[in-house]
């Protein structure tokens, strides 16, 4: 790979919730790469681990119910996983910050937007009064709300939703951090202000040098802002590949799936595709792809899903062999074309090798910012 | 790109509403409201009473002319207690008179003169005990009525009720038991002392453990249940289990016993009965701060503030507590009126004060007398309701102000 240093790396992260004596893996086994003024899109469908991947970063995951399993994060070489709960505090706000999904609660209702950019900034940094009421302008001034000086006075009630996910971004971005967790940014927001938003942050990242992690379902945004991307399935990371790789030559049923499941503009259609209905074509995969509607029963015998015969016909083949129901066996991610990873298992006995983390310094021309 | 955005949010806003936070909007539905506005009212009064009271009634001149000069006796003797509510009272008045200054600063130049003047006032005023003076009777509350009768004074200026509230006339005969008139508005009680001054003395007590037990109780509630609450899981079960053991404790009986060990009768017992009401009725708050700190802790403004680094204390009194405090409010402004309750018990029960009146040792004193004297029980008794009525009241109108259900309901 190239000699540049990654600002995160998680390592074989494993997160799970004990619910009602039984536990819950949430996060199985992921691992990725962010380097700084990159963009890594997390995609995959809800419960996918996206978020809780996104939060454990922080450790923002409530312990108990929440267990940290297996892994590392490393963020600068140091892993936060053994940091102290006031270490984190200094790490969170400041060198990575977050944003939510929902602007409408996700600011304090009994202050002032000026009352809680300022508390963020003296949490982080050494400056008098004055200086911390320059900053919040400015910092308000840079995602493009007019009249700074005064929103600073206004509660959160006064505000639409768009102007709050603009403050939310501006808290983060006032202690400059190196690293921005993006929760589904835009998902509450209606289609003009999610453009803004995103062209906000895709200028921001630029100027700053910031990396992203922007979690979404959206694949739009996805195709329009990520430099990277990774599919999640059942808390795995089921594909991991440049923007272009994912979106152009998939390889990995699910993300075909996914990628179906976008209606196209001017498709007449009278039902939208679901990733379950997306049978894997026979004809376009090569022999060994499995695919399990995730609907049914993981723990039926694999003969009795008529889809999968050629896969049984194929058992003999010792060729790499996906498997999408990811509950049946673990799969680990290969790196099956260059820069491109994919989760399967291989029949030819050699699964027990470690996981190995995909890492990917690729960041897309930055045309589109300019446009 | 920033011009297009700026164009979007500068398009003017279709109602300007104005700028008020939750904790403002409750408070002036609050006080829209007839029966928060007479409550308020009568509790104004009443700390009006209870600051002022040695200026209303005593039996000192304020202002005299001797032939050695104008004096000032009054002053003299007035106790640290008189100096520091006095000067805290023009202080904040003062205070509130001065325009740009935001109510925090306000706040904290109040208590930074509470503390300055506190422990001045409490090591340098030490006022002459004129109740059990030394060389009795030639000293005493009467010493300068004497004068006035020996002529030696040329013009004095009295308070309105010109009778201390131990004052027992003792230069006087006949002033037993009198019924109210002209001279003692109220009556007398059985130690010839003026009920009207009493009652005005007694406020301070009333108010003073009403409000510094409740506080005491919402301080502990308040860090309890908001530890519990924010931290749920099994801190939540032990402090549950703790509240239930508080709350099956009577907490009369153990007043009852606890203010009977101790031996002094004096000020001493007033702090130790706001401490004890204070420790046996924190439950409801926390109660009442878990519930609602249960409910925000989820709350995606406190994921936020964890995301940006805050600490745990931070989040829990800056974030969560102004968001979950208003229920509490409610229960404080009930609290107040029950712990006004339980003095008047216990001073009822011949367990409070001796040299201090306050209200129920004075409903004691209408048993004590022996025979029906209605004037010294029904105006201790009227001012008992009074105040705890006015204190249901607000607490009424600010569960309705908080409870949107109830929002309609605004006639009282």
């Amino acid at each position: 790979m190239s000699t540049e240093q990654p600002l995160l790396t998680i390592d074989d992260l494993g997160v799970s919730f004990m619910t009602g004596g039984a536990g819950v893996q949430a996060v199985n086994g992921v691992g990725m790469t962010v380097y700084p003024r990159q963009t890594l899109a997390v995609v995959g469908e809800s419960g996918s681990g996206k978020s809780v991947t996104a939060l454990s970063t922080l450790k923002l995951i409530p312990t108990p119910p929440g267990r940290y399993d297996s892994g590392r994060i490393l963020f600068d070489g140091s892993n936060l996983l053994d940091f102290s709960e006031r270490q984190m505090q200094r790490i969170r706000g400041n060198d990575i910050a977050m944003i939510f999904q929902e602007p409408m609660t996700s600011l304090n209702p009994v202050y002032t937007v000026g009352d809680q950019i300022l508390e963020a900034i003296f949490l982080h940094q050494k400056v008098n009064r004055a200086r911390a009421i320059d900053i919040a302008t400015e910092s308000l001034e840079a995602v493009g709300i007019a009249e700074p000086r005064r929103r600073l006075d206004e509660y959160p009630h006064q505000m639409s939703g768009g102007m709050r996910q603009r403050i939310m971004i501006a808290m983060a971005l006032a202690c400059q951090p190196r690293l921005l967790l993006a929760d589904e940014p835009t998902t509450a927001l209606d289609v003009t202000i999610q453009a803004q938003i995103l062209e906000l942050l895709r200028t921001l990242q630029t100027e700053r040098d910031m990396a992203i992690m922007l979690i979404t379902h959206d694949l739009g945004v996805v195709a329009e802002n990520a430099d990277v991307v990774a599919v999640m399935y059942a808390g795995r990371i089921v594909e991991y590949g440049t923007v272009n790789d994912i979106f152009e030559t998939p390889i990995h049923p699910y993300t075909h799936g996914l990628l179906n499941s976008m209606p196209a503009l001017g498709e007449g259609r009278h039902r939208l595709q679901t990733v379950l209905d997306v049978t894997p074509d026979s004809s376009r995969l090569p022999a060994g792809y499995t695919f399990t509607p995730h609907e049914q029963a993981p723990r039926r015998p694999i003969e009795q899903f008529p889809i999968l015969s050629t896969l049984v016909e194929g058992r003999d083949n010792p060729m790499v062999r996906f498997l999408f129901d990811t509950a049946m066996r673990a799969p680990l991610l290969y790196e099956l074309k260059p820069q491109h990873w994919v989760a399967c298992w291989r029949e030819d006995g050699y699964d027990t090798e470690q996981t190995i983390r995909p890492d990917l310094a690729f960041r897309r021309e930055s045309a589109a910012v300019a446009g | 790109m920033t011009t297009t955005t700026a164009d979007i949010s500068d398009a003017p806003k279709l109602a300007e509403k104005p700028r008020r936070t939750y904790m403002q909007q409750v408070l002036q539905d609050t006080l829209t409201r007839l029966g928060a506005r007479f409550g308020l009212a009568w509790v104004v009064v009443a700390a009006a009473l209870a600051i002022f009271a040695p200026f209303l009634a005593n039996s000192l001149p304020l202002v005299m002319k001797t032939d050695q000069g104008i004096a000032f006796p009054l002053f003299r003797y007035l106790s640290a207690v008189d100096l520091i509510l006095l000067v805290c009272t023009f202080a904040a008045i003062v205070l509130l008179c001065l325009r740009k200054i935001s109510a925090r600063t306000r706040w904290r130049i109040l208590f930074a003169i509470g503390v300055v003047i506190t422990p001045i006032a409490v090591t340098t005023v030490n006022p002459p005990d004129l109740v059990t003076a030394p060389g009795w009777p030639d000293k005493g509350y009467h010493i300068y009525r004497d004068m006035d009768k020996a002529g030696k004074i040329e013009w004095a200026l009295y308070a309105p009720i010109a009778y201390s509230p131990t004052d027992r006339l003792r230069d006087q005969t006949g002033q037993r038991l009198l019924p109210p008139g002209a001279v003692h508005w109220l009556g007398t009680d059985s130690n010839n002392q003026d009920i009207a001054s009493r009652i005005i003395h007694a406020t301070r007590i009333a108010l003073s453990i009403g409000f510094v037990a409740t506080s005491i109780a919402v301080v502990v509630g308040v860090i309890l249940g908001g530890i519990m609450g924010y931290f749920a899981g099994v801190i939540d079960l032990l402090g549950m289990r703790l509240i239930e053991i508080f709350q099956s404790i009577p907490q009369l009986l153990l007043l009852l016993i606890l203010v009977a060990t101790i031996d002094d009768r004096g000020p001493r017992m007033l702090y130790f009965m706001m401490v004890i009401i204070g420790l046996t009725s924190w439950p409801g708050y926390a109660r009442f701060t878990r519930a609602e700190f249960l409910k925000l802790r989820k709350q995606d403004f406190v994921q936020a503030a964890i995301a940006c680094g805050l600490s745990t204390r931070s989040i829990l009194f800056r974030h969560l507590l102004p968001n979950g405090v208003a229920p509490v409010l409610v229960t404080a402004s009930f609290g107040i009126a029950s712990a006004i309750f339980i003095e008047s018990t216990l001073s009822f029960l011949g367990l409070g004060l001796q040299d201090q009146p306050s209200w129920g040792q004075m409903l004691s004193e209408a048993i004590d007398a022996g025979g029906f004297y209605w004037w010294i029980g029904t105006f201790p008794g009227i001012a008992i309701f009074l105040t705890v009525f006015a204190y249901n009241l607000i607490g009424e109108a600010l569960r309705d102000a908080i409870d949107p259900h109830t929002k309609k309901a605004k006639a009282l």
